[in-house]
């Protein structure tokens, strides 16, 4: 027995030394992320993982903040409210945690709301945009900008970019998409734009011929479409599968992300959307984002990782300012007024939500490109 | 817009049709109901679109696959949960299928993900009939589901398989005396039902373009309703009930909502089944 207890505690030795090639003394600070890192969403919570892994990887290489090394707990979602509202009463009852980021979809987020609001942790969600999200309660915070903002944008841009005037709409049914709807609607109808008609789906829908066939006989010059890559991929071939070509699709930056290229394939080709991350943004911190995630994951990061990157890398100065109280992280966290993150300059508004410039994006031969007619 | 959407409802239905026929065929031939029809479905949707995005096989080549896959499937599922529990009633062999459906679903979900897994796109182009665009996709399903439905009319009709599965389905233990191997045509005709189901799913997934785990429930769950609406043990019975369940959902969705087309299409079965509770071409059950 004593024989062998030398190269076992050996090997546990080294082991413990190649795990740890930083010998932290203090204690680490442990951040929560609710995120949906399975399931229909599974695309965006990844790209949320890798970017806030690498961003604490960098914080913890450059000493952690004051001497303490970052630490994340993730909790997967599926962006499913049961779930997130699960993890909301998990990580408000562990007392390591001090801060949360999440969750990804506004239904998820909000779900959550009542729980963190009680508990009094910061709730600080890179994606939700619910206009009624962040001013739900005080410790809510937006940063991807909210669909009052967006909205009117797209309205903009259909109508007065683009020249179409008979529009109709085809949205997800949930909080997000009827927010945004409406924004979009009533935008669009104040510009003088015809709303012929206005479609909903259930999250899980797969069949969209017939409300497709529906639209259509409405004669839309555009259809605005607030959804994500999933549906927009199968609205599109089944669009182009019915033949009606005649028509301009067009979605809010929910849509930006590669997978949709992937799945949509040429059907997605004069697909009108926005961002508000651009990889090939000159400023520096966006390039030592982009050639970061570039070199550790070979692949370009899209604009969900650059709200989650901000989301850390904001949550993060924020510790490094007034310490691990949760209180204070939510009364320092209120003044940003300028951080400059990737996804743009980060100053809250009063209803703790912030305003964004977007892009005009138009996806052509399969790739997303700036629209500049 | 109301003869597009008719064609939507007919190429929908048409897929419940198929579906609807192999809960016929099991509850005809054995008098039994399976739950895990659906995922059997779900299985050759997902054996079908492997064989198109992965291997770049033609559409017909992953079509035969699929159904091969579900025939396998469903002959496997007969051996473990129906051969050893004959005499055993109608709840065990029911339970083991509701078993069976979570388990190759949640397989599903470990082994693929939960997430759609798209299925690439064939004959994109459409055509004018007397005026109106048709898709050709949903030309090539309607003839596809056509041929299906002539073939098993011509196997149920015309083959000695097909005489024994008819005899089976009236008496049992008349047929095994007469010397009709009655577990190879309970087998052969668990397999024909779950090979139609897997027919389904091949094309299900080349018409929507996505083939995800949980496809199975609320197709199986349409499937189930058809072939009762239609009355239990009549294939025409289940064809047409396929077909009314698919137009009425499209047409709820031209004439109220897309939220309302499983509410709709549901209630005007549940009106049927009052008025007539044999199903459309049912027959009047006997009275005990």
């Amino acid at each position: 027995m004593k024989t062998k207890m030398v190269p076992m505690l050996l090997t546990l030795f080294t082991l413990l030394l190649v795990a740890a090639p930083v010998a932290w003394s203090a204690e680490s600070i442990h951040i929560a992320v609710s995120a949906p890192l399975t399931g229909n969403f599974a695309e965006y919570g990844q790209n949320w993982q890798k970017a806030i892994s690498m961003a604490v990887e960098w914080i913890n290489a450059a000493g952690g903040i004051k001497g303490r090394p970052l630490e994340i707990v993730y909790g997967d979602s599926k962006s499913d409210p049961k779930d997130s509202a699960a993890l909301a009463q998990k990580f408000t009852s562990d007392n390591r945690i001090v801060a949360e980021i999440g969750d990804f979809s506004s239904t998820a987020s909000m779900a959550a709301q009542p729980i963190y609001d009680r508990a009094g942790m910061v709730q600080l969600s890179p994606t939700t945009s619910h206009p009624k999200w962040a001013p739900g309660s005080p410790w809510s915070f937006g940063i991807v900008g909210t669909q009052a903002g967006e909205g009117p944008f797209m309205a903009r841009y259909a109508i007065e970019r683009l020249g179409k005037k008979r529009i109709a709409v085809l949205h997800i049914n949930n909080d997000w998409g009827i927010a945004s709807k409406e924004y979009f609607v009533n935008a669009a109808t104040e510009m003088g734009a015809q709303v012929l008609g206005v479609e909903s789906y259930f999250e899980t829908e797969k069949d969209f011929t017939g409300v497709l066939t529906k639209l259509r006989g409405l004669k839309p010059e555009l259809i605005y479409v607030p959804s994500f890559y999933n549906e927009m991929a199968l609205i599109s071939k089944q669009r182009e599968k019915l033949g009606w070509t005649d028509v301009v699709v067009m979605g809010p930056g929910s849509l930006y992300s590669p997978k949709l290229l992937e799945l949509g394939g040429n059907s997605v080709n004069g697909l009108y959307t926005s961002a508000v991350f651009f990889p090939n943004d000159p400023r520096p911190e966006v390039q030592k984002f982009v050639k970061g995630f570039e070199a550790k994951y070979k692949a370009t990061p899209n604009m969900f990782a650059g709200v989650a990157y901000d989301a850390i890398n904001l949550m993060a100065e924020t510790i490094r300012k007034v310490g691990t109280d949760r209180k204070a992280i939510r009364d320092e966290l209120v003044k940003t007024k300028n951080f400059p993150g990737v996804t743009g300059k980060i100053a809250f508004t009063e209803r703790r939500d912030v305003v964004k410039d977007y892009r005009h994006l138009v996806v052509k031969d399969g790739q997303f490109t700036l629209f500049d007619k | 817009m109301l003869v597009p959407q008719l064609i939507n409802g007919l190429t929908q239905g048409s897929l419940y049709a198929l579906i609807a026929i192999g809960f016929v065929i099991i509850f005809g031939t054995m008098n039994l109901v399976t739950f895990a029809h659906g995922e059997v479905y779900m299985a050759g949707a997902f054996v079908g679109a492997f064989a198109m995005s992965l291997w770049h096989l033609p559409w017909f080549v992953a079509l035969v696959m699929g159904m091969a896959a579900a025939w396998v499937l469903g002959f496997l599922i007969e051996k473990v949960a129906f051969r050893p529990l004959r005499t055993a009633g109608h709840m065990p062999p029911l339970l083991i299928t509701i078993g069976l459906s979570i388990i190759l679903k949640d397989l599903a979900v470990v082994l693929f993900g939960a997430e759609n897994r798209p299925v690439p796109s064939i004959y994109e182009q459409t055509v004018r009939l007397a005026g109106v665009q048709v898709s050709v996709l949903q030309l090539v399903i309607l003839g596809l589901a056509g041929t299906l439905f002539l073939v098993l009319r011509l196997v149920i009709q015309g083959t000695k398989i097909g005489r024994a599965m008819r005899a089976t389905a009236q008496d049992h233990e008349a047929a095994s005396a007469m010397g009709v191997n009655v577990n190879r045509v309970f087998s052969i005709a668990f397999a024909l039902a779950s090979c139609l189901g897997g027919a389904a799913g091949v094309m299900i997934g080349i018409y929507y373009n996505a083939v995800y785990p949980t496809m199975g429930g609320t197709a199986g769950l349409k499937g189930f309703a058809a072939c009762i609406f239609g009355g239990l043990t009549s294939i025409p019975g289940a064809i047409l009930g396929g077909i009314i369940i698919g137009v009425v959902e499209n047409l709820t969705v031209q004439f109220l909502a897309s939220g309302y087309r499983d509410v709709v299409a549901f209630l005007v079965m549940v009106i049927v089944l009052v008025l007539r509770p044999q199903g459309l071409l049912g027959r009047k059950l006997k009275t005990v």
